[in-house]
């Protein structure tokens, strides 16, 4: 049963001393879709993530990766993981942030040389491929936290806002990768809080105060909350819960 | 545990010092530079130094002299007691054991007959005879080996003051046990190598490994099948190897320009060099969990560097150290 599903969360909860982080989190992703978590700073999104990497300890509940209960080391080759603060090398130049993590992976010298040129036409970054990280823009260094995530190959995504600062025309081409890698197969957790963007995923989940308050295609969330769009719907649902 | 993903931050670190000048300017340079500041500047006082007295004199009772005297029990009383930490034996034999086993870091021998060699050389200044105490002297501690020469000779200067006896006691410390020839700097390059490779070691694993945490690397990196084992590998080669590379700059200075002595098993001290990376390594990363910001690791740097500095032996003697403090040491 649970191998259906990329991820399965029960009950999952975190909390920071006092402070609740993410509340009875119950999720099911299936494999090969892309599946957004939407909601405000301090919903919760970033959380949820880091204890699906293994990251966080969660207070309560479970959290399963391709049935593995997580902390699991076995599943670590599987997931790529991009966070919301670029976290680089800024000393390295971008080929060796790459080359970096490609070799923790275990990959062959010509597997890496090829996963690169293919990453880095991806980003549009072939022209900076030596520079070192601390001459790139903020967005620049974005998108090589990108492909650092994804260098080798992994089933699974997450990817911690990964369009912020990153221009429109860039920002398509992203979606348009990404639902090339669902076509593959990959499954993709993003976390964003542009809710035009959102419409690009297979499902979302809104997060609100650390409790999913949503959860479905877009459509079907605009559709029963009666709204345009999903910036209203989740205002409308954020209403909803204020009045229970 | 993979050798190779240890490997892989390893080049990480090498990679990143490619790119930044500056900290390997301050690997290089400031070893050099510390040499040559202490080489020429450094002394201290010398307190506590265990040597061993050798006294063969038999005494002498003069004629018209009411009771034996015996001079060398006068000089031996005028050692100063804050320097010197008087023990006897009764051959010299045994002396030279004591020093080579390292318990005493000098031999005092007294002639047989010093006390009537002395006053038969007041009485006719042209007899063949010599009135000489012999110091014998572990010479790999320049700085210890001086200290006590001089107390010797101050001890016999305030005799002959004392008794007014106008003799001419000479001492000779010509015949060291260890490192004959050794000069001040022979003792400082070790110490200043030790210190440099630990300090640097130190400071740039604490620095980076807060920095590792402060830029998200680290957690970015537990999201990756590296072990934390394979990190402090990764640093713990990186910086053997730096360690090693700063030796072997040191070395070639110290013998090039100050002409220093080598003696002993040369590959020894590399590995030497290399646990002592290892162990500033370990303190180093056991600091950076105790530091937020990269300027807090700066400020453990002086509760534990100034410390370790004076209190190491490497630059003074443990000798010279207040006891209670010796145990720490």
């Amino acid at each position: 049963m649970k191998q259906s599903f990329a991820i399965e969360t029960k009950n999952l909860t975190k909390k920071f001393g006092a402070f609740t982080a993410l509340s009875d989190l119950n999720l099911k992703i299936e494999s090969g879709v892309i599946h957004g978590l939407l909601g405000p700073n301090g919903a919760g999104k970033t959380t949820a993530i880091k204890i699906l990497c293994g990251l966080l300890r969660p207070t309560g509940g479970e959290a399963y990766i391709f049935g593995k209960k997580v902390p699991d080391r076995s599943i670590l080759p599987q997931i790529g993981y991009m966070p919301q603060e670029t976290a680089l090398y800024v000393e390295l130049s971008v080929h060796h942030n790459l080359a970096l993590y490609a070799e923790l992976y275990g990959m062959s010298r010509s597997r890496i040389a090829e996963r690169e040129l293919e990453l880095l036409q991806f980003i549009a970054l072939e022209k900076w491929r030596d520079e070192p990280v601390s001459n790139l823009s903020g967005g620049m260094k974005h998108r090589v936290s990108l492909a650092c995530s994804m260098i080798h190959e992994p089933k699974l995504l997450f990817l911690d806002e990964p369009t912020v600062g990153v221009d429109p025309e860039l920002r398509a081409s992203f979606w348009e990768y990404f639902n090339a890698l669902k076509l593959k197969g990959i499954t993709i957790v993003l976390t964003t809080h542009y809710m035009d963007e959102a419409q690009h995923c297979d499902r979302i989940g809104l997060l609100r105060l650390g409790r999913l308050i949503a959860e479905g295609a877009p459509s079907e969330i605009t559709r029963q909350t009666n709204t345009a769009n999903l910036e209203d719907a989740f205002l409308a649902l954020s209403r909803q819960e204020v009045k229970v | 545990m993979s050798i190779r993903r240890a490997f892989s931050v390893t080049k990480r670190i090498f990679r990143g010092l490619r790119n930044d000048k500056r900290t390997v300017g301050l690997m290089f340079i400031a070893p050099i530079i510390a040499m040559f500041i202490f080489g020429l500047a450094f002394s201290g006082d010398v307190k506590d130094v265990h040597v061993v007295v050798v006294n063969n004199d038999a005494g002498f009772q003069a004629p018209g002299m009411p009771v034996k005297v015996s001079i060398s029990d006068q000089i031996i009383a005028n050692f100063d007691e804050d320097v010197l930490k008087v023990d006897y034996l009764n051959s010299e034999e045994e002396g030279v054991q004591r020093v080579e086993k390292g318990g005493a870091y000098g031999l005092i021998v007294f002639p047989g007959n010093f006390t009537r060699d002395i006053y038969g050389k007041i009485q006719n200044p042209s007899l063949p005879i010599s009135t000489t105490i012999r110091v014998r002297l572990d010479k790999s501690n320049v700085n210890v080996a001086t200290t006590v020469t001089k107390a010797v000779s101050d001890a016999v200067l305030k005799t002959m003051n004392d008794t007014g006896l106008q003799a001419p006691v000479s001492v000779d410390a010509s015949n060291a046990i260890f490192a004959k020839n050794a000069k001040l700097m022979d003792f400082f390059v070790p110490g200043i190598m030790a210190f440099v490779v630990f300090m640097l070691t130190t400071i740039l694993t604490l620095i980076s490994v807060v920095g590792e945490r402060t830029s998200g690397n680290l957690e970015r990196l537990q999201a990756t099948p590296l072990r934390a084992s394979e990190i402090v590998i990764g640093y713990a080669f990186a910086f053997s190897i730096i360690g090693m590379l700063q030796t072997i700059i040191l070395l070639t200075i110290g013998v090039l320009a100050f002409n220093i002595m080598i003696v002993g098993n040369i590959f020894l001290a590399f590995l030497v060099i290399a646990l002592l990376a290892v162990v500033s390594l370990s303190l180093g990363i056991l600091l950076s969990s105790l530091a937020n910001r990269e300027a807090q690791a700066i400020q453990f740097l002086v509760i534990v560097l100034l410390p370790t500095f004076l209190l190491a032996g490497i630059f003074t003697p443990v000798e010279a150290l207040p006891s209670w403090l010796r145990p720490l040491s």
